[in-house]
């Protein structure tokens, strides 16, 4: 479980803090959305997962962080590494090695994993992401979304119990960054790890979050199923985030009457809904 | 005024990227490229501007070949946004930066220095900014600025809304649509499938170093062939559209097979839930 209360940062340069009031419980095994205008402390938040705040970036740190029974203000990086695994936002900046098995064995090779494991570390984590085939592949010949898969392999190899991930998708193509949420949430499914993505692509995150967290200006805005929160279009788009627009078609239709149902997440729950408007 | 007649090009001669692309653009017009990672869409761009010159075939620009056409002759022409705004930005103010661009031509003076500052105002930098300092949708404005104030009459754009907020990204695409507004030819590689959808005239889809469709944006993205063949997720109501006519055969004649936006939309399923009724209003 984590659990984040009344958490504030200020990093050491800033002149305010960039998130404060946050209070957060999240249970294991939830897959969790995190969205929010630019600069409005999503990464932050993250950040705090992961221990990058305070112990990377240092500042002023308010209230708890408690990851799986570890503080992570006291826990040390190297600890709570080994529970929270971590996807950069650019991934050719997390790459150490050039060949996908060679980095899928580093982490492995640093927790001191026992030899006769690690074959089969690496072949489940290459399967989970769906990349068996890419195991001997130079990492610089890699597309981007190959790339993706590769660098959430490498932490999947590590079994943390927490993957936290920075826009994992910012510069795949809509199949891969699908291809991408398909596998993790499978993965998160069988085996009960708790994902946490920041993404600005909400269809993808309403589609595949058990909990939608949306920030703005450092505090939560909401915090609930994608369908409740998405009940709140017009406050969304004022604090810069912007409905599906399977999502804005049938608020817009319920406004009109024609429809009296709840928020659709997804292109197929809007087309489920619209066959009994138009029967 | 871009064409492009059977190009094949590589960075590893090995590794053929563009396997025979052929298509013209002409002035004014607005096209988006779509496909999957790798497809040679990003290629495609730098052949335009002539960072990449091909390997066989030939990019006219203006009816010249690219081969007999300078750097600085393309930067006249063709104005080049690239994905990572840090791959562009190289002075140490925002005024610097929005300067750069006359100086690398030589028209330094008092009409650069003007268009600057009209241009500082009109987008609202603070001039003295340092651009590093700046976040990145802020420095994907500025360099879309330096773009903006050279007024090319080609603009090409390599993801331009990657990365960007919701109102980061309608501002940039704004100020994008403006510059169309304005005469300039608009070449976009998007994969943010609203965004073409909102912006684009004509998409042109790119799969494994071929150009696979080219037509009117809207008969493009719902050619289901062609969505398949390159790995294409639809916009969302034309995927609405799409599917709910495939649901509800008795939709096929009507507004809802052919509703783009969420208002033409809404508008057909109110007009089908009535009654029956097809696009010349019959019950």
């Amino acid at each position: 479980m984590i659990e984040i209360k009344d958490f504030a940062f200020q990093y050491r340069e800033g002149t305010r803090p960039v998130v404060s009031g946050i209070n957060l419980t999240i249970p294991d095994g939830a897959f969790v959305g995190i969205t929010g205008a630019a600069g409005s402390g999503k990464s932050t938040l993250t950040y705090a997962l992961n221990g990058i705040v305070p112990h990377c970036y240092p500042g002023d740190f308010y209230g708890s962080v408690v990851v799986d029974g570890l503080d992570t203000c006291e826990t040390a990086l190297t600890d709570l590494s080994r529970v929270v695994g971590s996807v950069c936002q650019d991934v050719d900046s997390q790459f150490v090695t050039s060949v996908v098995e060679d980095e899928v064995l580093y982490g492995l090779e640093n927790f001191a994993v026992p030899r006769d494991q690690m074959e089969g570390r690496v072949a489940q984590a290459l399967a989970d992401m769906g990349i068996p085939d890419l195991r001997d592949r130079v990492i610089s010949s890699l597309s981007g979304g190959q790339k993706q898969k590769v660098a959430i392999a490498s932490i999947l190899a590590m079994r943390p119990k927490v993957l936290v991930l920075d826009e994992p998708t910012a510069e795949l193509d809509p199949a891969s960054s699908r291809s991408v949420f398909e596998l993790l949430a499978a993965y998160a499914r069988e085996h009960g790890t708790t994902v946490v993505v920041v993404e600005q692509k909400i269809a993808l995150l309403s589609q595949y979050a058990d909990l939608l967290v949306i920030v703005d200006e450092g505090r939560i805005r909401f915090a609930d199923a994608p369908a409740d929160v998405l009940e709140h279009a017009d406050e969304l788009k004022r604090i810069g985030v912007n409905c599906p627009r399977s999502t804005t078609l049938m608020n817009r239709l319920r406004a009109s009457g024609a429809y009296a149902g709840p928020a659709v997440r997804t292109v197929q729950e809007a087309c489920e809904a619209l066959v009994e408007v138009v029967a | 005024m871009i064409e492009f007649k059977d190009v094949h090009a590589s960075y590893d001669a090995a590794l053929p990227i563009l396997k025979g692309v052929s298509f013209a653009v002409e002035r004014g017009e607005f096209v988006a490229f779509v496909g999957t990672n790798g497809a040679g869409k990003s290629t495609t761009m730098r052949l335009v501007n002539g960072l990449l010159k091909p390997d066989s075939g030939q990019v006219l620009v203006d009816g010249v070949p690219t081969t007999e056409l300078k750097t600085s002759e393309f930067a006249r022409t063709v104005g080049f946004l690239f994905q990572n705004p840090d791959r562009q930005i190289c002075c140490n103010t925002v005024r610097e930066e929005l300067l750069f661009g006359f100086k690398a031509l030589g028209m330094e003076g008092p009409e650069a220095d003007a268009r600057v500052d009209a241009l500082i105002e009109d987008f609202g930098f603070d001039p003295n900014e340092d651009p590093f300092l700046m976040n990145r949708g802020a420095r994907q404005l500025l360099a879309l600025a330096s773009i903006v104030v050279l007024a090319p009459p080609v603009v090409v754009l390599d993801e331009p809304t990657t990365g960007l907020d919701y109102r980061e990204c309608v501002k940039v695409m704004d100020i994008v649509g403006r510059m169309h507004e304005g005469g300039a030819t608009v070449i976009m590689v998007c994969h943010d499938m609203e965004v073409v959808a909102d912006y684009a005239e004509r998409c042109i889809v790119m799969s494994d170093g071929a150009v696979v469709d080219d037509g009117p944006t809207f008969e493009v993205l719902r050619n289901r062939a062609t969505l398949e063949r390159a790995s294409l997720v639809p916009p969302q109501i034309v995927d609405v559209s799409l599917e709910l006519t495939r649901l509800v055969p008795r939709l096929a004649g009507t507004a809802v097979a052919k509703a783009n936006t969420v208002d033409e939309m809404a508008a057909a399923i109110v007009a089908a839930s009535v009654g029956s009724v097809d696009e010349g209003g019959r019950r």
